[in-house]
């Protein structure tokens, strides 16, 4: 065992990683790419990717026009979700404007309003609502339902509901979306751009044809897949980093749990990318080519991860897939222990499958590494 | 006018001879566009929910079964000595209700009683969705009770464009435009950062086609491509998520043309200026894919990005075609609605279009 390790790790083993190293080192590219694209990606993803419903645009036709309708309309308007677009004199133009995509929403007043709520007789309002977009549209007649049992409420006068539900947000009482979309981002970030540094380097060799001078070297295939891995691994780690230091710094994601952990869900997930990326690059014949097949595999790895959308919200065959999703595993692990504040405990199983996800990917690739160079 | 001809039967001819190109330009976007646009939503069913039922009685479990129907909540059982904050914790829930003892009894009495929600916010977005229907479940169940007066004001809500709020009929069409903003992208890109790396544009500058006829025919060729994938697209969609065009199909004919030729004209530019494959590809994967995808209000509204960034969105010429895209499937507002966005496709064609003549015109090599 003793023996293995000094030949793994032995001078010829440094030597190899040394080159490696200075290598990536004097590629000026290689080095902007691991920086600039994750700092700026994950700026970009956190504040672009806002799920929140506000400033939806309000059209409204106000047949009462008395003071108990304008009552009606500041109540829905006082808060942020909505803001008065325009007033309209009848249905049709409201529905008009709503159709060519002027107004999100658009509210008809009935001329008796203000008589039949004096009389205390029932009052209907008519909501129309856009709902192209599924999402916003239930969120927005949530937000129409309830201004409006407010103030049915407060002008009866009467009291409140037999049963009235108390909701406590846990973990994320602001209902800040970006610490979400900032955790889910990161194992992207990590698996795409670690799987394309290391399709780029392991790529090199081959287009170049100093594959030819590796094997002409003593050093056995092992040695040579892993001092070209353990570099990587290093500068992807600084990356990994660089990108906590954003999510703490500019998002504000909470560091609840013990940081030490995610720091392993990391590590693990900076092996996937590599290995991903070296079995990519043993399919290639070119550069190019690894970025191009990278398009068949990048996009569905990314969406399908529960990163940016909830897994729960996926069709119901889709699901069991993101199992075999690193991503997914490690979203899990960074949400539950950086926002939730979960140990070991919690996170164990996706750990271990993030472990096992890892050995996989890095066992093909090493495998389909050595058969090529043979 | 010949000369644009040959060269693009030329580039149609290099593409048929290219396998991962042509599975890149017609076998991809319509997978990815039916992948995501089928799994990709924000609307979750079947939440996990756990109850803790401390009343047990008739009426507390009647409301516990009023969630346990609801097709938002599926509920998870709760071991008798757990907690429910741990079930959260441990991601097992995403909610937990609590009755509280003496539920049925303070009913009875007609005396208020309050019930508790814990909600995981950890998504902040399906947290506001899970207040909203158990919000609704219990004020449904009050009604049932007979507790509540018929409210004073009641809302009659219609929802227009897509009845049943499927998140796909929204998703499918704004994939559409990513699927067409990524793969012509990244062919044209190809198709001219490969002359500048192979150097084969050497011919073209001593052959006696000029810029113009030069950029014309690459585009052509690229439309010729892309206006399959626009029909695959279109046969997608009324396929698989059950669309059809909701009113006047001119302006997305016209909007799909020029969006091609926009894209086309971008990968043009991106290849001229950079000789390289890979750094091509890369380039027009950061700035095609990113922009289009973060920038479009593809997924989440234009209007919720900070100003900072939002300024950016107006020169990203898929947002324009989102907007002509789901107004075609959806909305059907015609001309009226989307002829700005028709231009504004057009306008930031011309000028891709413009600045990759501008690198070409010379015909020359690069000093």
């Amino acid at each position: 065992m003793r023996d293995a390790l000094r030949r793994l790790f032995g001078g010829r083993f440094w030597a190899l990683a040394l080159k490696e190293l200075r290598q990536i080192r004097r590629d000026r590219r290689l080095t902007i790419s691991l920086i600039v694209p994750p700092t700026l990606q994950i700026l970009l993803f956190g504040f672009a990717l806002d799920s929140d419903v506000r400033n939806l645009r309000l059209g409204v036709v106000d047949d009462s026009r008395t003071a108990e309708s304008r009552e009606l309309i500041s109540v829905l308007t006082q808060n942020r979700s909505f803001r008065l677009a325009a007033m309209y004199t009848t249905a049709d133009l409201l529905g008009k404007d709503l159709a060519t995509g002027r107004l999100d929403v658009g509210v008809v007043v009935p001329y008796d309003f203000a008589r039949l709520r004096a009389r205390g007789r029932p009052n209907t309002v008519q909501v129309l609502l856009n709902a192209a977009n599924a999402n916003t549209a239930q969120i927005a007649q949530g937000y129409v339902e309830g201004g409006v049992a407010f103030l049915s409420r407060d002008v009866a006068g009467i009291r409140a509901a037999p049963v009235e539900l108390r909701t406590a947000l846990l973990y994320n009482p602001g209902l800040v979306n970006a610490w979400f979309i900032v955790t889910g981002v990161f194992g992207t970030l990590i698996i795409l751009n670690g799987s394309l540094v290391s399709a780029a380097t392991m790529i090199r060799e081959k287009e170049r044809g100093t594959v030819e001078q590796l094997l002409m070297t003593p050093a056995s295939a092992l040695e040579m897949i892993t001092a070209k891995m353990v570099p990587l691994f290093v500068l992807l780690m600084t990356m990994v980093l660089l990108v906590i230091a954003v999510a703490r710094v500019v998002f504000g994601v909470p560091f609840r749990g013990t940081p030490g952990l995610v720091l392993f869900a990391c590590a693990c997930c900076v092996l996937s990318g590599i290995g991903l990326g070296t079995l990519v690059s043993t399919f290639a014949r070119s550069a190019s080519q690894t970025q191009l097949i990278s398009f068949f595999i990048n996009p569905p790895l990314a969406m399908l991860s529960g990163g940016l959308t909830p897994i729960e919200a996926m069709p119901r065959w889709v699901q069991p897939l993101t199992l075999l999703n690193p991503i997914a595993h490690f979203s899990t692990i960074a949400r539950s222990v950086l926002i939730k504040g979960a140990g070991l405990d919690v996170v164990y199983p996706n750990v271990l499958a993030l472990i096992a996800l890892a050995s996989v990917f890095v066992g093909i690739s090493a495998w389909r590494f050595r058969r090529q160079l043979a | 006018m010949r000369r644009i001809i040959a060269q693009a039967r030329k580039e149609l001819t290099q593409l048929l001879r290219d396998r991962l190109a042509l599975g890149l330009a017609l076998v991809l976007p319509v997978a990815l566009t039916a992948l995501m646009g089928t799994t990709v939503s924000l609307t979750v069913t079947n939440i996990p929910i756990v109850i803790q039922d401390l009343d047990q009685t008739p009426l507390s479990r009647q409301y516990a079964d009023a969630f346990r129907t609801s097709l938002t909540f599926r509920v998870v059982p709760l071991a008798p000595a757990a907690q429910p904050e741990t079930m959260l914790a441990a991601g097992r829930a995403r909610a937990a209700l609590i009755i509280p003892e003496h539920f049925a009894r303070e009913l009875r009495r007609h005396r208020p009683v309050q019930t508790q929600l814990l909600v995981d916010a950890t998504d902040g977005n399906t947290a506001k969705l899970i207040r909203g229907s158990a919000g609704q479940i219990t004020s449904a169940f009050v009604r049932q009770l007979g507790g509540a007066p018929v409210p004073a004001i009641q809302t009659a809500t219609r929802l227009w464009f897509n009845p049943g709020r499927e998140p796909r009929k929204f998703y499918g069409p704004g994939f559409l435009v990513l699927g067409l903003s990524i793969f012509p992208t990244v062919l044209a890109a190809l198709a001219m950062s490969r002359e500048g790396e192979q150097k084969t544009i050497l011919q073209v500058y001593v052959s006696s086609i000029s810029a113009h006829e030069f950029l014309l025919g690459k585009i052509l060729a690229g439309m010729v491509v892309g206006v399959a994938q626009c029909s695959l697209l279109a046969l997608l969609m009324f396929t698989l998520f059950g669309l059809r065009f909701a009113g006047d199909p001119t302006p997305i004919i016209a909007g799909s043309a020029l969006f091609v030729f926009c894209v086309m004209s971008f990968g043009s530019m991106v290849g001229a200026a950079i000789p390289n494959q890979a750094a091509a590809v890369q380039a027009v994967a950061l700035g095609g894919f990113l922009l289009a995808f973060l920038l479009s209000g593809l997924i989440f509204p234009v209007e919720n990005i900070p100003d900072g960034l939002r300024w950016i969105s107006n020169f990203v010429q898929a947002r324009y075609y989102v907007i002509i895209v789901r107004d075609a499937f959806l909305q059907g507002g015609g001309w009226p609605a989307v002829w700005w966005a028709v231009a504004a496709i057009g306008g930031i064609g011309l000028v891709f279009y413009a600045l990759a003549w501008r690198t070409m015109r010379r015909m020359q090599v690069k000093a």
